[in-house]
């Protein structure tokens, strides 16, 4: 089901998928929260989240899986896993754990009673009833996963491949790559480590975790008469502003889904690439930059979030006029990143990021920054091809890529019957 | 939860639903709790015996001698850190790490094999070790001492082979325990002995309860032992020991974390598999 389709009819569908598991009481409970629920107005995919509502719940079946084109969430997290399976069996053993556990995690319920003497199913953080709390969980397999292990490797999508560092990265072995992400979105936190807790218990001897990195977007309604806008990173920009609409199906199609056009194995098509990058600002330094430089490595203002060419965010930036870049700096952020020429209309990206916030470094200085998060149909085309044109921007200063990894998102699973990976595995049977 | 999903989650954790369970009745558990204890006393004699051995060597300035007997001496103690760890106060002083102590090897109550091992693999040196190999002979004389006296609680000698599982996930499959030796796998090795003689003493109960249960358990005890055999320097020799942790390659510590996890999960039941609270 498309987001649109889905938003639309939100009341109906929304609520005929939270009934599983739920009992009597607990529906009429939740057809009142629906109800009262926030209508979303146009939201794109990083618009500031609007709405806490504990009982939304995203439907997990469908053409592509949720977490892409769903409006982002208060808080995401990305999970790398090694891969434990020791052979296909376990592997598809592992597949169909998992799609049952984000089906019953996306859905909300209850778990079944056991004996005291035994370990508890669930952590318990959630209470007796697990509320969907806009869960999405978003399943993608990293390019080690098609070595010799599980006789993957001729179905390998075709840009899948191994982050390799750019010239500013300082990458951390311990925080890079993953045979399997999980990306976790939801509006709080706590769901997404009951969520965690939940899988890692289902997956003894097949998982095991290689790093994780949350985050989170702020919550701001905008108060009256304000515009909506895009939520602000930590850098206090608006982050987001000029992404391709998720309204617009055939532009997502065209870059963020796989398609017959893509040149990709059939098996592959309604998947999409995650380039997932753990990139951390430098906030104290970056506080003690004029405003005005901040906006010229930009090339937006800061409040507003528009173009320095424009007054509102969602004005088109204006080059053609600038060709020697006296409005908006030709290395300005947004304008190595998109040029805005016919030659970079396929390099355009989805961006859906988290900020976060890890601790205190040695030097005293916040570990701070942006769990940088897009999706694209063709991965050199996209993320590859958008940072090497950043590749020494004057942002570099005041950033740090430490971690992250390439992943290819399965298509959806379109009912009960079907799982996450089916078609991969059938198709290298 | 639609059934068939009950079903995946019940293959892999036991997750169904269960009624109070047929309990296994007290008495029959007399008879393996009587032979644990003989095997703990048994495993206490050695320990004390090597561990005389291990400080005379060190106390001596005996280098060689002292870093060859390390890793054999603490095995004792690995296998039965169920009961041994019911004295807090001489686990601490016997076996903590130094990342226990905010000062770590500097801070003055760090003490037991984890500090002399800094010594002698470190420093290379028994040098300033004698007070450290006075106080871990008369703590493990102490131990010695308190277990002999000891009922051993039906819960705690259970549960003791989940917790040697847990043990092993949070410290050996990462290689944390003998940081500066790379002794690890002998005390893997250990735990593994440890918990599988509990579950081997409990089997026949445990059977009656559930074989699929007990036929996993030992399937993947045989898994971790397999992996953790081609790593002995000798096959035909269990006292040559293990290989450095050092050379423990990547797939063999996926190939291990596995089953490790499966038997923390399995293991974690076993109380419950047992009508023990
Ligand atoms: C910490 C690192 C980063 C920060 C703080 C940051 C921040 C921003 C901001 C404030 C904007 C303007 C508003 C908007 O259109 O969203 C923007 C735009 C953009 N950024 Fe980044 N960004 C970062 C890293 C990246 C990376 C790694 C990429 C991809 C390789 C990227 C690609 C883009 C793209 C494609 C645009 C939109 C340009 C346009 O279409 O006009 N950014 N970024």
């Amino acid at each position: 089901m498309d987001r649109r389709h889905f938003l639309r009819h939100a009341g109906l569908s929304g609520l005929g998928l939270g009934l599983a598991g739920l009992c009597p009481g607990q529906v009429h409970a939740q057809l009142q929260t629906r109800t009262q629920a926030p209508t979303h107005r146009g939201q794109e995919v990083t618009s500031a989240p609007l709405t806490q509502d504990a009982q939304l719940a995203y439907p997990f079946h469908g053409r592509h899986q949720q977490g892409i084109v769903t409006p982002r969430q208060a808080t995401g997290m990305v999970v790398a896993f090694d891969v434990l399976a020791r052979d296909r069996d376990d592997l598809e053993k592992l597949l169909k754990i998992l799609t049952a556990r984000i089906t019953f995690l996306t859905r909300g319920g209850e778990y079944p009673q056991r004996d005291p003497r035994y370990p508890p199913p669930d952590s318990g953080i959630l209470g007796p009833s697990v509320p969907p709390d806009g869960l999405t969980v978003t399943l993608a397999l990293g390019d080690s996963l098609f070595d010799e292990r599980y006789g993957l490797a001729d179905a390998r999508p075709r840009h899948l491949q191994r982050m390799t560092g750019f010239p500013n990265d300082a990458l951390d072995a311990a925080r890079c790559h993953g045979d399997l992400a999980l990306q976790f979105c939801a509006n709080t936190a706590d769901t997404h480590y009951h969520a965690l807790r939940d899988i890692i218990k289902h997956t003894p001897g097949l998982l095991m975790v290689r790093w994780k990195q949350e985050g989170t977007v702020p919550l701001l309604p905008p108060a009256p008469g304000d515009v909506e806008g895009s939520a602000r990173n930590f850098l206090g920009f608006r982050d987001g502003s000029a992404n391709p609409s998720i309204e617009d199906e055939a532009l997502m199609d065209a870059l963020v889904w796989i398609g017959e056009a893509h040149d990709e194995p059939a098996w592959a098509r309604g998947g999409s690439y995650m380039a997932v990058r753990i990139i951390r600002n430098f906030v104290e330094r970056w506080d003690r930059t004029p405003l005005h430089e901040q906006e010229s490595i930009f090339g937006r203002r800061k409040m507003s979030g528009a173009p320095l060419s424009g007054s509102r965010e969602q004005d088109i930036p204006d080059y053609a006029s600038d060709p020697e870049g006296r409005i908006t700096p030709l290395d300005a952020h947004i304008r190595l990143a998109n040029p805005r020429t016919p030659e970079t209309e396929n390099n355009r990206i989805l961006r859906r990021p988290f900020n976060y916030s890890n601790g205190v470094e040695r030097n005293g200085q916040l570990d701070m920054g942006l769990l940088f998060i897009c999706f694209q149909a063709d991965l050199d085309a996209g993320f590859i091809s958008v940072q090497k044109r950043l590749n020494g921007e004057p942002l570099e200063e005041y950033i740090k890529p430490v971690g992250g990894g390439y992943f290819f998102v399965l298509p959806g699973a379109i009912d009960d019957r079907d799982f996450l990976g089916r078609r991969l595995l059938e198709a290298t049977a | 939860m639609k059934p068939h999903q009950h079903l995946i989650a019940a293959a892999t954790l036991g997750l169904l639903p269960l009624a109070a369970q047929a309990a296994v009745s007290p008495d029959a558990l007399v008879g393996p709790i009587a032979e644990y204890k003989l095997y703990v006393l048994d495993n206490l004699e050695q320990f004390v015996d090597h561990t005389e051995k291990f400080t005379a060597a060190v106390e001596a300035g005996d280098l060689h001698n002292a870093q060859a007997l390390y890793a054999p001496t603490r095995v004792y103690y690995e296998r039965i850190e169920p009961i041994a760890e019911l004295f807090a106060d001489l686990d601490a002083s016997i076996d903590a790490r130094e990342d226990d102590y905010e000062q770590g090897v500097k801070d003055p109550d760090f003490t037991g094999f984890h500090r002399i091992e800094y010594g002698l693999f470190h420093e290379h040196s028994t040098e300033d070790l004698n007070a450290y190999a006075e106080r871990l002979m008369s703590d493990v004389n102490e131990l010695d001492h308190r277990v002999q006296d000891l009922t051993f609680p039906p819960e705690t000698v259970v549960g003791g082979a989940a917790a040697l599982m847990e043990e092993v996930a949070a410290t050996k499959v990462s290689g944390e325990e003998d940081r500066y030796s790379r002794t690890d796998l002998w005390d893997f090795q250990a735990n593994i002995d440890g918990a599988r003689e509990i579950f081997t003493l409990f089997k026949p109960l445990a059977a009656q309860e559930d074989a699929d249960f007990v036929k996993r358990v030992d399937d993947n005890f045989d898994d971790v032992e397999t992996t953790l055999a081609t790593y002995r320097v000798d096959a035909d020799d269990p006292d040559a020991g293990f290989e450095s942790y050092d050379e423990v390659n990547k797939n063999d510590r996926r190939a291990l974390a596995g089953p490790v996890t499966v038997l923390a999960e399995d293991l974690s039941t076993l109380r419950g598999l047992l009508g023990l609270n």
